[in-house]
């Protein structure tokens, strides 16, 4: 059996880490911050990865996306020589038809994109989103204006191609700062639409245009805009969930009947939220790396405050000897000064960074997940001990008569 | 001659601790010294000794082999008859705490720590189970007279006072040998004599065995024996 026991040792330690409160304190100053700024970083990205997946949930989970262009690469990341700007590829409504015949009964909703000046009597805004599709875009992507601030435009009026808007709650507010954009007029390369609903604010989504400022029309108003009838993107609404993965398939298969494989990407949320996860993921190791240095600089604070009281402990090192300390009694005793030292700075960091993310949560994402607390946790143990062993060691290695002698 | 309650002569008492051709050697340099150099010397159970003798007499050098704190370069060490002069650190240690008490003359006693905390420090590194460590304590410091200081921290306490909480923790362990080195060197000269009647109380009435070493040659007459040291030898005084 170890003597003395762990409990004893625990006691003693505790009691001379408390004769030096000041000191103690200044010690685990490095430990606090260290496991504070990891906690932080950490909290941040893991809110940042719930905010966007919540993002991506509301866009609707049972979408599935075809748009040009080779948008990932092989490893699941975004594809960063091309992208789906720089391509020659566009869609039109024959690929749109021909889908539809072959994937019923899901929904294929074409999506035409262009950027034009939007314009209200009194203000001018330029390069706005124009997005031209049908009155099955807004159930397609979640996005129906709540009551109130009127309706997304109909078949009816999808069919006669009336010219009515639906406008983004930026984008609204902007044109119209003093009254209601609803019922109002706005104007498109000089033609009159009458501004049928406003959306609610979706805040913007990272990695995604900012819906937030986007307009929308009938199809035909933007080809109308643009001069020709491209589509940017094929939007396919499965009937359930479990769709998706098949329906991607058998999109891919129709497509490449007609387009090189590199000429366009079938792709669903998850997909793409996988993609923005990994970069997440990767920023915020980093930086959390970057903090964990502190850690290391608290460790060697530890190492040399322990370095400290084994000097000026001899006398009590060599008389414990002199009573029945064996070395290795004398070697845990140190240790786990240094490790109480280490995890009491890891306790308060966590506690700080438990508060911090609330208090950040306030402006930005952040949720703090069980386990950086015990990330940090285990870390500030590890380098309790690590940097514990050096002044432990030197304590136990003390000859008795030398320690007694000591003034 | 003998202080002893029985009035046994040295051949007939047992032998706690034998020193045979003892040998210690320290190298400073290239100058090889015998601090201590061929020393036999045996203390008997029970027995009051002094060791005493001028400073670089090897006097230290002794105390440390009879309190099993350093090894001897040559020759052995026998605790009831059996040779411990090569056993490793943490064997001594462990022999160190059932056999020794000690008491310095610095009194080494944990700083902002109780006096009964003080005092049962042996017992955290021997088998005594942990309920019966507070009450073999209490009963060591009723012993020396400290009953009521129990909570008090050395700071709290006057040196006299200090040093009979050092004998209780000497005592904790039912030790074989009491070595004490110098105990009152750092004392006035009234909690001195207090002290040193304590040992002879312990020595009269619980028959323990005192090894009591000073500079001081009217003190060490106090002893049943006195051992003089000059020069690493040993002389026995009666």
């Amino acid at each position: 059996m170890f003597k003395p026991s762990l409990e004893d040792l625990l006691k003693s330690s505790i009691r001379s880490i408390l004769k030096n409160k000041g000191r103690t304190v200044l010690t685990s100053l490095g430990i606090i911050i260290g496991v504070t700024s990891v906690i932080l970083l950490t909290s941040i990205g893991n809110g940042l990865k719930k905010y966007i997946s919540d993002q991506f949930e509301s866009l609707g989970a049972n979408s599935v996306f075809v748009a040009p262009g080779k948008l990932f690469n092989d490893k699941g990341g975004f594809n960063n020589n091309g992208g789906g700007q720089f391509v020659s590829t566009t869609f039109n409504l024959s690929d749109v038809a021909l889908l539809k015949r072959n994937l019923r009964p899901n929904t294929v909703i074409p999506v035409s994109i262009t950027t034009a000046e939007v314009r209200s009597p009194k203000i001018t805004k330029p390069d706005i989103f124009i997005i031209g599709s049908t009155e099955q875009y807004a159930t397609g992507v979640n996005e129906t204006p709540s009551a109130g601030n009127g309706r997304w435009f109909t078949k009816e009026e999808y069919d006669k191609k009336d010219s009515v808007v639906v406008l983004g709650y930026t984008i609204a507010a902007d044109l119209f700062p003093q009254s209601q954009a609803l019922g109002k007029k706005v104007i498109i390369k000089s033609k009159n639409y009458k501004v049928v609903g406003v959306l609610d604010k979706k805040g913007s989504s990272f990695g995604g245009p900012d819906v937030d400022s986007q307009t929308f029309t009938p199809l035909d108003n933007v080809f109308g805009i643009t001069g020709n009838n491209h589509l940017q993107r094929i939007l396919i609404k499965t009937q359930d969930k479990s769709d998706v993965p098949d329906v991607k398939k058998e999109v891919e298969k129709i497509l490449l009947k007609k387009y090189d494989k590199d000429a366009f990407t079938v792709f669903d949320s998850s997909q793409l939220l996988d993609s923005i996860n990994s970069i997440i993921s990767a920023l915020t190791t980093g930086l959390a790396g970057i903090a964990a240095i502190s850690l290391v600089v608290g460790g060697i604070g530890i190492m040399n405050i322990m370095l400290v009281t084994v000097s000026e402990r001899t006398r009590e090192i060599g008389l414990r000897k002199a009573i029945g300390a064996y070395p290795r009694a004398i070697l845990v005793q140190f240790l786990i000064e240094a490790v109480i030292l280490s995890c009491a700075g890891g306790f308060i960091g966590i506690l700080f960074g438990f508060l911090g993310s609330l208090a950040i949560n306030k402006f930005f994402p952040a949720s703090v997940t069980l386990s950086s607390i015990l990330i940090a946790f285990g870390v500030s143990a590890t380098v309790g001990i690590i940097f514990g062993v050096a002044p432990a060691r030197k304590a136990s290695k003390l000859s008795p008569i030398e320690a007694l002698r000591y003034e | 001659m003998t202080k002893l309650p029985s009035s046994k002569n040295n051949s007939q008492k047992e032998i706690v601790l034998e020193l045979r051709d003892v040998v210690k050697t320290y190298n400073s340099g290239n100058v090889i010294f015998n601090a201590l150099d061929h020393v036999d010397l045996k203390i008997y159970k029970g027995e009051f000794i002094s060791i005493t003798g001028p400073s670089g007499s090897g006097k230290s050098t002794l105390m440390h082999i009879i309190g099993l704190l350093d090894n001897p370069t040559s020759g052995q060490v026998l605790l009831d008859g059996h040779d411990i002069s090569k056993l490793k650190e943490t064997q001594m240690a462990q022999i160190r705490n059932v056999t020794l008490g000690f008491v310095f003359q610095q009194f080494n006693l944990l700083a902002k720590t109780s006096s009964l905390e003080n005092a049962t420090l042996p017992l955290l590194y021997s088998d005594v189970p942990k309920s019966k460590r507070d009450g073999i304590g209490l009963s060591m410091l009723q012993k020396v007279g400290l009953e009521d200081k129990l909570k008090n921290t050395p700071a709290q306490l006057s040196g006299g006072q200090q040093q009979r909480v050092a004998i209780a923790r000497a005592l904790v362990n039912n030790p074989k040998i009491i070595l004490a080195d110098e105990p009152t060197g750092n004392l006035d000269s009234k909690s001195g004599k207090d002290v040193m009647e304590l040992f002879h109380h312990l020595h009269k009435k619980e028959g323990r065995t005192i090894v009591f070493v000073t500079h001081d040659l009217d003190l060490a007459k106090e002893a049943d024996r006195i051992i003089i040291i000059k020069d690493g030898h040993i002389t026995v005084h009666k």
